[in-house]
């Protein structure tokens, strides 16, 4: 055991030695459509919790001019590497008629808490083409339920209820992806050294793709400019 | 010089001695041989076999050492140990003590078993001596005594026995405390080895396989050609002896895994054969003879790739689908769809609606000139037509459309006036509408070609409208599409339920879609007597009435050969014309030369695809080809040829046959109404179609599946009055359920197809007189306030605008009680998203879990019983007890 353990920990620390950072920024260039103000009126419990307009979150551009939630990740050259689900869960919750977070990231096999924190009904319709499906209604506050994924993807997830509620998921097999919040920068931490493809995702634009080397210990810098109409 | 100097030698010293053993060696060797030949060379089948064992024997093997491998070593020594240590003490004295004990115990006991029988036997026949002493009037008392001695024994015997047998159970605890501990151990030992031991068992089975013929015998399969018994013997699995086991999936042939497991659950290869689907020669042994190959003169050579589908026609002729053919449902339907029963008979193809419109009243729909070019060649119009090519010449054209404008010009066809004609509208209502509310399903119109690519056909189901604004008049139009049935009265074209302002946008849009290429003018003469009289021959002589209904043509009958039997037409029968040969062994039977001839393998497959490829082909100067020429690709090529290769008279005696019970008359029958109406470019059923469904992000969105167990779902009566008036269910859906205009007999049958695919019986039932249990009402409101329901589904009537929006509603529930059965409900409360997958109706009772846990404690069984009993009473009315008709 005792063995095993000291393995571990060299195994650790001498791929900390050969791992480097991706960081980067993802800018947004053109004029960014405008907001969408939501109807919430069909339920008078979203309403309630906000006193003042509530906007979509398909296109949030910062005030430095780079764009929220977009999803980075590793898409090619980690090869045949394996790396175990976290034990920690991540938290998806329902509050004010929206989801927390917009966009989320997951490891395979990692746990997902899904919260409703309303008062009212609420769905989670998974629109997942490669992980099966699931649809479950969560009518009574505080409700919690567990999922796992099993498959890498990227997918939405809607409420049937208040058509306005979306959200995306997106499920890698290893823990080097970020989202990009309201600086829009981001940070893939410990890369094995090596050449990669990383790939940046947003719901409305698509996807873009750039080629890094990650050096021993070093820190890489990868850029995108997502463009508006 | 050899033989002369044998000559000199007198006869009577002439040895023969080196001959006797040259020609006694080559007699010698010549035996040797024959015997090789005999059990080796002629009989490769033995090598297969032995080949087959010793892949088999490997896999096992190694299958073996994997389960065994498998095993904790640790805990298999532990346990070895363990029993070995429990052997061990049964040499402890305590054990041996025990068990002489035993020994000697069980040999007291068996005496005094003994003594107690004989004592008892004595005390019969004392008491007879008694009796009889008694009954002849002298009691013995002697006899008494010695009776009652006697039963003193018995007692004391019994006694004995009762004490020995406690003795006995005394030393049992002793022995069983060692023997327990042992046979535990060993059933461990044998629960840990199972797998490995089951596995042990085939492989030395396997080991002692002997290499021997296997065959199947059918003794009674089918007719000889003189109506005589014939049986069959299929000697396939002495090769292909790895059919059934999973360990042969990736093994070569001919041992490999029979692929279709399914299939076989239900022809069994041991009661069927293989030659029954595959053809070929059964008793052959070896491959050339047994695929036919070899054997020229074998009629049944081996089906290969999907051709060996064309077998289910013996058998499933009357059937449409089959779940685990689908090469042979999809030939089926391009058959059906391409109107080949308009010329020729088809088994499985009898009493079908023409596939093509009415030609009588064509002048108010379109001109001559269109008319003209249409049949000349329909292609040049719309690519994808399902109209084939007559490659009229330009006279025959013409005579061909002053016949059809005469008809049309004596037709009683008028536009409806009560209507009005077509004014106004607007083309940017219209395209939104066109595209909204289902017209995209059937007909594809400019670059939108989404449900065609997902049906995925050569040919479209309808007409391409890219260039409709040229073809035909806008008033025509507007009449149409207000009431297809109006024109044409047996068009598979329904009714979208149109106002008269929506269909006048819709047509504001269609006529803008114009054909922008520059045709060459034509110049008709439609009036000569003639010409008339010429089209009119040339339309008996192609047989267009095959297709579209024409005036005089009404007692027309096939113009073609019957099909029938064309699976076992010669190819001595066949004409190849001047098309030139490809050689037998070349892979493809069809080649375009380079120098723009065709060649073709002169086989009946050969002859088949070219005729397909291009029906004109085979034409020379002197003999002329009527059969037009379809634009079937190479996939639909293949399969119509398949098909056509199973139109043979064989089929096997009915007990190989599937008995087409009532219920599947039922299924086939509805089926093939779905099939007319062509439900399944909307609806996916039975596996099939949803073609429309790639148009929408989300299933959802688009027209509900309709799942096995729809005929579960819904109350007869209600589909019967939804068929002939659909009206709104899901207030989101844009695309509408069109009006068919079904008939009484049709809606029956779809009915009946719907109840037989979820097994369920036509029952008389009063559905309004469902009992309401009191008991579930007051919690079935409480949770059905509490799950929120009613953020959905609309309790009552709805005014929509403002707040609501329909995306934002489901299906009203005051329609349950009139529409759906009470038992589906309890079915979908419990999993919405197996029942129709993709649903958006959430699932409360995920695995089982009610999210309230105060009502019925959170059982979620007596929830939903209890939601489903307040849905009920929702909109229920008590109606006076309605009896359905069948």
């Amino acid at each position: 055991m005792k063995v095993l353990a000291i393995g571990i920990v060299t195994l650790c620390l001498l791929s900390s030695a050969v791992a480097g950072d991706v960081t980067g920024k993802v800018s947004f260039d053109g004029k960014a459509p405008a907001a969408v103000k939501l109807k919430m009126n069909a339920d008078p419990i979203c309403m309630k919790g906000h006193p003042t307009d509530v906007y979509g979150e398909e296109v949030v551009v910062n005030k430095n001019g780079t764009l929220k939630n977009v999803l980075i990740y590793v898409k090619d050259g980690l090869g045949g590497k394996t790396f175990p689900a976290p034990n920690q869960k991540l938290v998806f919750d329902q509050i004010g008629c929206a989801y927390k977070p917009h966009v989320l990231g997951i490891q395979l096999g990692q746990e997902l808490e899904v919260l409703n924190s309303d008062p009212t009904l609420h769905n989670v319709h998974s629109l997942s083409k490669m992980n099966t499906q699931f649809n479950q209604a969560m009518p009574i506050k505080g409700m919690k339920i567990t999922k796992k994924f099993d498959k890498v993807e990227t997918f939405k997830v809607k409420c049937e209820v208040h058509t306005w509620m979306g959200a995306y998921i997106g499920v890698f097999s290893h823990p080097f992806y970020a989202v990009t919040g309201d600086d829009g920068s981001f940070t893939l931490k410990g890369v094995p050294a090596g050449d990669y493809t990383i790939e940046a995702w947003h719901e409305k634009y698509g996807v873009q793709t750039a080629k890094v080397k990650v050096d021993a210990a070093g820190k890489v810098t990868a850029d995108f400019k997502f463009k508006g109409n | 010089m050899i033989l002369e100097k044998r000559a000199q030698t007198p006869i009577e010293t002439r040895s023969y001695g080196k001959f006797y053993i040259i020609f006694s060696g080559i007699l010698f060797l010549g035996t040797m041989w024959a015997v090789w030949d005999e059990v080796r060379i002629r009989r490769p089948w033995k090598e297969y076999q032995s080949n087959y064992h010793e892949i088999l024997v490997a896999k096992l093997d190694s299958l073996q050492n994997a389960n065994v491998a498998q095993l904790d070593s640790t805990q298999v020594m532990q346990l070895d140990a363990d029993l070995e240590q429990a052997n061990a003490k049964l040499d402890s004295d305590e054990y041996k003590k025990s068990v002489s004990a035993k020994t000697d115990l069980q040999k007291k006991l068996d005496l005094a078993t003994r003594e107690w029988r004989f004592a008892r036997s004595r005390s019969d026949a004392s008491y007879y001596e008694y009796k009889k002493s008694i009954h002849e009037g002298k009691e013995d008392a002697k006899l008494k005594k010695e009776l009652d001695n006697h039963d003193a024994d018995i007692v004391k015997f019994a006694n004995e026995m009762d004490d020995l047998n406690k003795k006995i159970a005394e030393v049992d605890i002793v022995i069983n405390k060692y023997k327990d501990i042992v046979d535990s151990l060993t059933a461990m030992k044998t629960k840990m080895f199972a797998k490995a031991n089951a596995v042990g068992l085939k492989l030395e089975r396997a080991r002692k396989m002997p290499v021997q013929i296997k065959q199947v015998v059918l003794t009674d399969f089918e007719f000889t050609p003189f109506n005589e018994i014939k049986a069959r013997v299929d000697r396939c699995q002495t090769c292909h002896a790895g059919w059934a086991d999973e360990l042969m999936a990736d093994v070569p042939q001919p041992f490999k895994k029979h692929p279709m497991p399914e299939l076989l659950a239900k022809h069994n290869p041991e009661f069927f054969g293989c030659t029954t689907c595959h053809r070929g020669q059964g008793p052959a042994l070896t491959a050339g003879f047994a695929h036919g190959d070899e054997d020229h003169y074998w009629e049944t050579p081996l089906l290969r790739g999907n051709d060996v589908y064309a077998s289910c026609n013996s058998c499933h002729t009357n059937e449409t689908a089959l779940k685990f053919a689908k090469p042979y449902v999809r030939a089926k339907q391009i058959m059906l769809d391409s109107g080949c029963y308009g010329c020729h008979e088809i088994k499985g193809f009898i009493d079908l609606p023409k596939i093509g419109p009415q030609l009588n009243s064509l002048p108010t729909k379109t001109q001559p000139e269109w008319i003209f070019r249409w049949v000349k060649n329909p292609k040049e119009y719309n690519q994808r037509t399902r109209m084939p090519n007559f490659k009229f010449s330009d006279e025959q054209a013409e005579a061909i459309t002053a016949y059809l404008t005469k008809i049309g010009k004596e037709s009683t066809y008028q536009f409806a006036k009560a209507r009005g004609g077509y004014t106004g509208g607007n083309a940017t209502t219209g395209k939104q509408l066109f595209e909204a509310v289902g017209c995209q399903a059937c007909h594809t119109l400019g670059e939108n070609h989404v449900v065609r690519d997902s049906r995925g056909t050569s040919y479209d189901i309808a007409p391409e409208l890219t260039r409709v604004g040229s073809k035909v008049n806008a008033d025509w139009m507007f009449d149409w599409i207000k009431n297809p049935r109006h024109f044409n009265p047996e068009t598979r074209m329904p009714s979208l339920r149109l106002t008269d302002d929506e269909a006048r946008h819709i047509v504001a849009y269609l006529v803008t879609q114009k054909d922008t290429r520059e045709l060459p003018a034509v110049n008709l003469d439609l009036n000569s007597t003639d010409k008339i009289a010429r089209g009119n021959k040339l339309i008996r002589e192609y047989g267009c009435a095959g297709c579209h209904n024409i005036k005089g043509m009404e007692s027309e009958g096939k113009v073609s050969v019957s099909l029938s039997d064309f699976g076992r037409k010669k190819v001595e029968q066949m004409d190849f014309g001047d098309t030139k040969e490809v050689p037998h062994k070349a892979a493809e039977d069809y080649n375009e030369n380079s120098d723009g001839s065709i060649a073709v393998k002169h086989t009946w497959a050969g002859w088949v695809r070219g005729k397909l490829k291009n029906s004109r082909q085979y034409a020379t100067e002197r003999i002329a080809q009527k059969m037009p020429v379809f634009a079937f690709n190479d996939e639909e090529v293949n399969l119509i040829r398949m098909l056509l290769l199973s139109m043979t008279k064989d089929t096997p005696l009915p007990s190989y046959q599937r008995t087409f019970d009532k219920r599947q008359q039922d299924i086939e029958a509805g089926r093939r109404v779905t099939m007319q109406y062509n439900c399944i470019q909307c609806h996916s059923l039975e596996d099939r179609g949803g073609y429309i469904l790639p148009k929408y992000e989300e299933a959802a969105m688009g027209p509900p599946m309709l799942p096995e167990s729809q005929g579960a779902k819904v109350q007869e009566p209600w589909l019967y009055g939804f068929l002939h008036n659909p009206s709104t269910i899901r207030p989101w859906l844009q695309i509408r359920m069109p009006t068919f205009s079904l008939t009484d007999d049709e809606i029956s049958k779809i009915n009946k197809y719907f109840l037989g695919m979820s097994k369920q019986e036509l029952s008389f039932r009063d559905y309004a007189a469902t009992p309401v249990d009191e008991k579930y009402l007051t919690p079935g409101k409480k949770l059905f306030e509490t799950y929120q329901c009613a953020k959905c589904h609309p309790t009552g009537a709805v005014k929509l605008g403002g707040a609501v929006s329909t995306s934002d509603l489901a299906p009203n529930l005051t329609m349950a009680s009139s529409r759906l059965k009470p038992e589906w409900i309890i079915d979908w409360l419990h999993d919405p998203s197996k029942l129709q997958p993709g649903t958006r109706m959430p699932a409360f009772f995920f695995e089982g879990k009610a999210p309230d846990e105060t009502v019925f404690n959170g059982n979620a069984d007596e929830q939903i019983k209890a939601l489903k009993t307040y849905v009920w009473s929702i909109g229920a009315k008590r109606k006076s007890p309605v009896a359905m008709g069948n």
